[in-house]
């Protein structure tokens, strides 16, 4: 898996690389306009991260350069401008989604994901953990071939947490994937707990193993390790 | 004081005493004829009592009259060449009213006998005359007041119509439509520098408004990068499996500032963008479906906190607002009534054609009047999740939509309701 990074701000950048690196993906990086074109030109990429304000350009040219190209890359915007008329020009013109800085990097990680599944580049249209399998279509999960009935929420909980294996997962980043950017108008993180708690319980009934860790004072990790 | 009555009392003391001054400066001069007059009735009365006494002078006695007009007798003193004229003392009828008189003395000398001649001439016309003219000015000035009203009643309605209506305009300017206003040209000179200079001033202020509406969305704009590379860093910094559990406790300290940094700005840019009306109200949005959308996405928390939910929908409170906005409000209201809800406590949901309410139970005190819609103003009850701007948005978005909204807290019960506004 191949990921172009462009991003003019350095130490984002490298926070970005770090962190994808983490999860086993190969990333490059462009920190103007004019080298991002020319990598998109030369080189295949899965997926493109692109920032909308780049010294000497729009991120939207690149874009524009992609699909003109007939580039099959995923594309994600990443813009500190949270603007409805962005949005919609940015997937209008064939981005596959759209975040708005700042935002947490197991975020990206699962948006990048979702947009590699949906193209199908991973040739397979299920997401394995060990006995745990992930049906995005149908959205449903087996362990060991048997049917786990999970919860919307829970689902998606499960989706991310697999996205971001073997990472720490804070109570926001995963109650704002979750539950989006509103939840944080009724209250705290707290309940966040419980639903950890059940989406364990039922994996653990239907028998997988253990992978859901807390990590004390920061929140928790999905691992086999 | 009305610029118009001060200007007309100005004028009306100016006038009276002009008129005071014409009066007696008339009365001056007639009272000088009349003198004239009389003088000269006295000094041919006088010829006449010397003619007189020059004829009887020769029976060798003194003569002497006293009356009130005249009083003759002989005297010492020596004779004086020319007769004195002047106003002299007044002298009392039984009636007691001061009459003025005018009186003639001179020491004459008739065959060698000095007479002290005086002749006294009563002006009463004099009183007369004051009093007529007193009158007189009395009358011109009560026409002149009430000419001078009646002109003011109607220049004030005509000759200060425009700088009315410029006012009215200036009180009713809304920085948001500042724009569009515009005074007109009138035909008076001092009345079009008025509202040329405040054409200018307004122009000033809404270009003074636009580039600072500009400044602050870009600002939020600028402070999302910085804050992006903080909350990446302090991410993977977290990956560390070497951190000490104070080390983390730090990072997340840090994380949890930073997310409220982050969303007081975008609070912030949002209650900006309200205010610039960059969320026309294209769509009619129904209420009681968005406030089934945020009841689930809440579902856990209301699960969490046991808070028992009563819908009360009799109606359906459907309007005509931007999506995002309408969104906004309900899930304010609703997450406000969550989060100040104590566990156990209920949330009621009331929606008729006209009304969208929202109570809910608290231990908190009711929200003071003046601090109830302000921004950061609920700070001592607020936890560090909240951003503080919650209601500033909520009734930004009615203000800018024809809605009202209201509050009370009656039993410890406190109420929100949105409504048309009529």
């Amino acid at each position: 898996m191949k990921i172009l990074i462009i991003e003019d701000e350095k130490p984002l950048r490298e926070s970005i690389k770090k962190y994808l690196g983490y999860q086993g993906y190969i990333c490059e990086t462009a920190d103007d306009f004019a080298l991002a074109r020319e990598k998109v030109a030369t080189f295949t990429y899965d997926c493109v991260v692109v920032d909308i304000g780049l010294p000497g350009g729009s991120g939207f040219e690149i874009i524009k350069e992609l699909k003109y190209l007939e580039s099959r890359a995923g594309i994600i915007i990443i813009s500190a401008k949270n603007s409805l008329d962005d949005k919609l020009k940015g997937l209008g013109l064939g981005s596959d989604d759209y975040l708005t800085k700042p935002f947490h990097l197991p975020e990206l990680m699962a948006r990048i994901q979702a947009v590699l599944r949906r193209r199908n580049f991973q040739g397979s249209k299920f997401i394995r953990f060990n006995e745990i399998s992930l049906f995005p279509e149908g959205r449903q999960v087996t362990v060991n071939d048997t049917v786990v009935e999970l919860t919307d929420k829970e689902y998606n909980l499960l989706e991310y947490l697999i996205s971001n294996k073997g990472r720490v997962l804070t109570k926001p980043a995963i109650a704002e994937h979750i539950w989006g950017d509103e939840y944080l108008q009724a209250g705290g993180y707290d309940f966040i707990y419980s639903q950890i708690k059940n989406l364990r319980k039922k994996l653990l009934d239907a028998g997988s193993g253990d992978y859901v860790k807390t990590v004390y004072g920061s929140g928790y990790r999905f691992t086999d390790r | 004081m009305k610029l118009l009555t001060k200007t007309t009392l100005y004028f009306l003391s100016a006038m009276l005493t002009l008129l005071g001054i014409t009066g007696f400066y008339l009365f001056k001069q007639f009272s000088k004829g009349l003198d004239e007059r009389s003088d000269k009735e006295l000094l041919a009365g006088e010829l006449e009592w010397v003619r007189y006494l020059e004829s009887q002078a020769g029976q060798g006695t003194a003569f002497i009259l006293r009356s009130k007009e005249i009083s003759i007798f002989p005297t010492d003193a020596p004779p004086e060449d020319y007769p004195v004229i002047s106003n002299a003392g007044d002298y009392t009828y039984e009636s007691g009213v001061r009459i003025p008189y005018r009186q003639l003395s001179q020491v004459v000398s008739i065959e060698g006998l000095s007479y002290q001649l005086t002749i006294k001439k009563s002006q009463e016309q004099k009183t007369a005359l004051i009093k007529s003219f007193t009158r007189i000015m009395m009358i011109v000035f009560a026409g002149l007041f009430l000419a001078t009203i009646l002109f003011n009643w109607v220049i004030s309605r005509k000759l200060w119509r425009p700088f009315r209506q410029s006012l009215q305009k200036i009180r009713t300017a809304d920085l948001q439509k500042m724009q569009t206003i515009h005074f007109e040209k009138t035909n008076t000179r001092e009345f079009n520098e008025l509202n040329a200079s405040l054409n200018f001033m307004t122009g000033k202020i809404y270009d003074d408004f636009l580039s600072m509406k500009e400044f602050t969305e870009d600002a939020a704009h600028e402070m999302q990068t910085p804050i992006a590379v903080v909350q990446s860093k302090l991410e993977i910094l977290l990956q560390d499996n070497n951190l000490t559990a104070e080390q983390v406790e730090a990072v997340m300290q840090a994380a949890d500032a930073l997310t409220r940094l982050s969303r007081l700005n975008q609070g912030l840019l949002f209650l900006a963008r309200i205010q610039n009306n960059q969320y026309t109200a294209d769509s009619l949005v129904d209420f009681e479906e968005i406030t089934r959308k945020y009841l689930a996405l809440f579902s856990e928390l209301i699960k969490e906190k046991q808070i028992e939910i009563k819908t009360d929908i009799t109606g359906k409170f459907k309007i005509q607002l931007h999506y995002l906005l309408a969104d906004s409000m309900v899930s304010n209201l609703l997450g406000n009534a969550i989060r100040y809800n104590y566990p156990g406590g209920q949330l009621n949901v009331t929606i008729t054609d006209t009304q969208f309410c929202i109570s809910n139970t608290s231990q908190l005190d009711a929200i003071p009047k003046d601090k109830l819609f302000k921004r950061f103003s609920s700070t001592k009850n607020r936890d560090i999740s909240s951003s503080g701007l919650g209601l500033a948005i909520v009734k930004k978005i009615a203000e800018t939509n024809d809605l009202e909204i209201s509050y009370r807290m009656e039993n410890g019960i406190h109420l929100f309701t949105v409504s048309k506004n009529k």
